[in-house]
């Protein structure tokens, strides 16, 4: 009786020690955040005690650039988002329902997709873009993330896993191919859809390299791009308060997201490890 | 509660009346003609060359092993497969080119088939809204199918929130709202509970006599078309092996497989030797010698290996006036009448039918009193001979 007690205590132990590791660093960045520049700039251990300002925060709200930077990133994110999920579940719908020559050749092949690591392309992509003159734009940080193997894989087994009955049922309701795909199919697959939109979205939101190559210009920088750009080294100690307002700021979305969320992550966490 | 009120609707038909005016009864009242239908997958025939016609009103079943093709026939009928060649008439109208929707029927699937994240309320409008019907007509529609099936109260749900026996009736009512011409049905019963699929299957002749409409119901359980059919259309290996009433199929099987797979229990299948007797009719001699005079007339019945089909309750024990002798091997008690598994001279098994108050026990000397009037006769073909008449 007490082992699996014990055992519970000691995760529960373990959880916590996890979670205040993870945590203290971001409570470190809020409460930095809320210093003055110069008080930080001679000793961050002030953070204790003495004034707290949202003097970072309103000069953030001044500066305009963030806003740009997050309204750059919010694009990307959601166009990305959006365009995984139509061509995801367009693509798996075929895959899982129709007949066609070659079906189970392309299927390989987007499998394949999985196995290619972004760096093996990154050379042959620059060039791509630049050749077709697409760099600094939106359009360049969000088209490379729509080939979503994953994706693919993903809704084309959510499909397969919805019985063909439904679709025969409806047949003989006098719906037409579109009216399955849209007022039944797709309705089933939402906590597939709800799975692959967040994680494409926070992928898309976290992503640095790539925005780190196609965007050179200031103007069409993402934040993580953004907020990397005004950090000048490692050892820096100048307007450290503003840059961890900076980053709080840049990490809301995400916030924003996860508690929406909620239920579908830790559903498709857990899904993945069960499986 | 639900039980009593359940059963009650089947002794007192209520009328499902629908408001439509455009269908009247007559126009659901279709034939169904299948000629000279085959189908493969692949390079394996499923249906050869098959044919047969229902009358308007009819309640025909398909009864037949795991992968005789019943489904794929039935699917054919409904268009979710397609014909390789023959034609498919319902209500007197070509349909074997018609999608699903076209055809004037209704199927209720084995799994129901329910779309899952609609309430059944919208899984019985969908078919109907996607045709266009107006939305009081449907309203009307949908509350007389449930009245009629009792799910008036389940309307608001989601079929994850109903039981097996609620979903069928879903799935049913669904069906329902379509006035389809002809309905059909693939095994909707094997998922229900035994005593749940006793009382639905009493159900659907209700409906079936409320209704009116032709139906075509495909099942591998013998008890449920002999209850159900009007007709049984007994299938095996892509072929009809016959058509025919229940009583005809049971009384006059048209082959070997028939009367094995009709009846319960099995009926006996023993070699026979055949000689002509008096009056024509054949006599048979059982494996252990035993003489069986039967009622067959030996005209038609070719020569070569013969087989007889003798049913339980024709083959009683019987302490004196036996014609054969044999010993008890297993003795199963029903109730209402024990089978006695005898085992003749020379290792033949026969099932015999002795009182629900049988003294019979496993291993005793047992007699056997055989009503060879009402034996069948399998020739080498496995074609059936019967009585006269
Ligand atoms: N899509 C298909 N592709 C290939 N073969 C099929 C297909 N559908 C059915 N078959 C084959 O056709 C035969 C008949 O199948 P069918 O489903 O009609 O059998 P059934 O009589 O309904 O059996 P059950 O009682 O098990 O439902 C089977 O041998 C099956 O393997
Ligand atoms: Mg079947």
């Amino acid at each position: 009786m007490t082992r699996p007690a014990l055992s519970g205590r000691v995760a529960v132990a373990l959880v916590v020690v996890g979670a205040v590791l993870m945590l203290v660093p971001l409570l470190w960045v809020l409460a930095l955040s809320l210093k003055s520049n110069a008080e930080l700039m001679a000793d961050t251990h002030s953070v204790f005690n003495g004034r707290y300002t949202l003097q970072n925060y309103a000069d953030l709200v001044g500066d305009g650039q963030v806003f740009r930077w997050i309204a750059n990133s919010l694009i990307v994110s959601l166009g990305m988002t959006a365009g995984v999920l139509i061509l995801s579940s367009l693509a798996g719908y075929g895959f899982a329902r129709l007949e066609f020559p070659g079906r189970r050749l392309l299927f390989v092949i987007v499998l394949f997709g999985l196995a290619v690591p972004e760096q093996a392309v990154i050379i042959a992509r620059h060039q791509l873009f630049s050749w077709a003159e697409l760099h600094n734009t939106h359009g360049a940080l969000i088209l490379p993330g729509l080939s979503a193997p994953f994706g693919v894989f993903l809704m084309t087994q959510y499909f397969r896993a919805i019985p063909k009955e439904i679709d025969e049922a409806a047949l003989l309701d006098n719906a037409s191919r579109f009216t399955i795909f849209w007022k039944l199919l797709l309705p089933l697959t939402i906590p597939a859809q709800a799975t692959l939109g967040i994680f494409t979205f926070l992928s898309a939101w976290n992503d640095y390299w790539w925005p780190l190559i196609s965007a050179t210009n200031k103007e069409m920088f993402t934040l993580t791009v953004g907020i990397a750009s005004t950090q000048m080294n490692f050892a820096q100690t100048e307007g450290l308060g503003f840059l961890m307002a900076q980053a709080v700021f840049a990490g809301l979305p995400i916030l924003i997201v996860y508690l929406l969320f909620q239920k579908y992550i830790v559903q498709a966490v857990a899904g993945a490890a069960g499986r | 509660m639900r039980h009593a009120c359940a059963l009650r609707s089947v002794d007192d038909p209520l009328h499902v009346n629908y408001s439509d005016k455009n269908t009247n009864r007559e126009d659901r009242l279709a034939t169904v003609e299948l000629t000279n239908i085959s189908k493969c997958f692949g390079r394996t025939a499923v249906i050869d060359g098959l044919s047969m016609s229902l009358n308007p009103n009819e309640f025909m079943v398909f009864l037949g092993p795991s992968g005789c093709g019943k489904s794929t026939l039935l699917r054919m009928i409904a268009g979710l497969e397609t014909v390789d060649s023959g034609e498919i008439r319902i209500g007197g109208r070509r349909v074997d080119h018609l999608p699903p929707g076209e055809r004037g029927v209704a199927m209720v699937f084995q799994h129901y088939a329910l779309y899952p994240h609609m309430t059944i309320r919208d899984n019985m409008a969908f078919g109907l809204r996607n045709v266009g019907v107006a939305r009081d007509e449907i309203a009307a529609r949908v509350a007389a199918a449930a009245r009629s099936l009792e799910i008036e109260h389940l309307l608001e749900r989601r079929p994850g929130q109903l039981s097996g026996g609620q979903r069928q009736r879903a799935a049913i009512a669904r069906a329902i709202v379509k006035q389809p011409q002809v309905f059909l049905f693939d095994e909707p019963l094997s998922n229900l509970d035994a005593s749940l699929r006793v009382r639905t299957r009493v159900e659907l002749a209700g409906l079936h006599q409320r209704l009116g409409t032709t139906m075509i119901f495909v099942t591998h359980d013998q008890v449920e078309a002999m209850t159900l059919a009007d007709r049984i259309v007994v299938l095996n290996d892509c072929r009809i092996e016959q058509v025919g009433t229940p009583m005809d199929i049971y009384l006059r099987p048209a082959t070997s497989f028939v009367a094995g797979f009709v009846g319960s229990p099995r009926i006996n299948l023993l070699p026979v030797r055949i000689e002509a007797a008096a009056e024509g009719l054949a006599r048979a001699t059982l494996p252990d010698g035993t003489l069986v005079q039967t009622a067959v007339p030996t005209a038609a019945l070719p020569q070569g290996d013969t087989t007889v089909g003798l049913r339980a309750e024709h083959v009683r024990i019987a302490s004196e006036g036996a014609a054969a002798r044999g010993t008890a091997r297993v003795v199963e008690r029903l109730g209402e009448r024990t089978l006695v598994h005898v085992e003749l001279k020379g290792g033949a098994m026969l099932v015999a039918e002795d009182a629900g108050l049988s003294t019979v026990r496993a291993g005793d000397e047992v007699g056997l009193s055989i009503d060879g009037a009402r034996a069948h006769l399998f020739d080498a073909a496995g074609r059936g001979h019967h009585a006269a008449g």
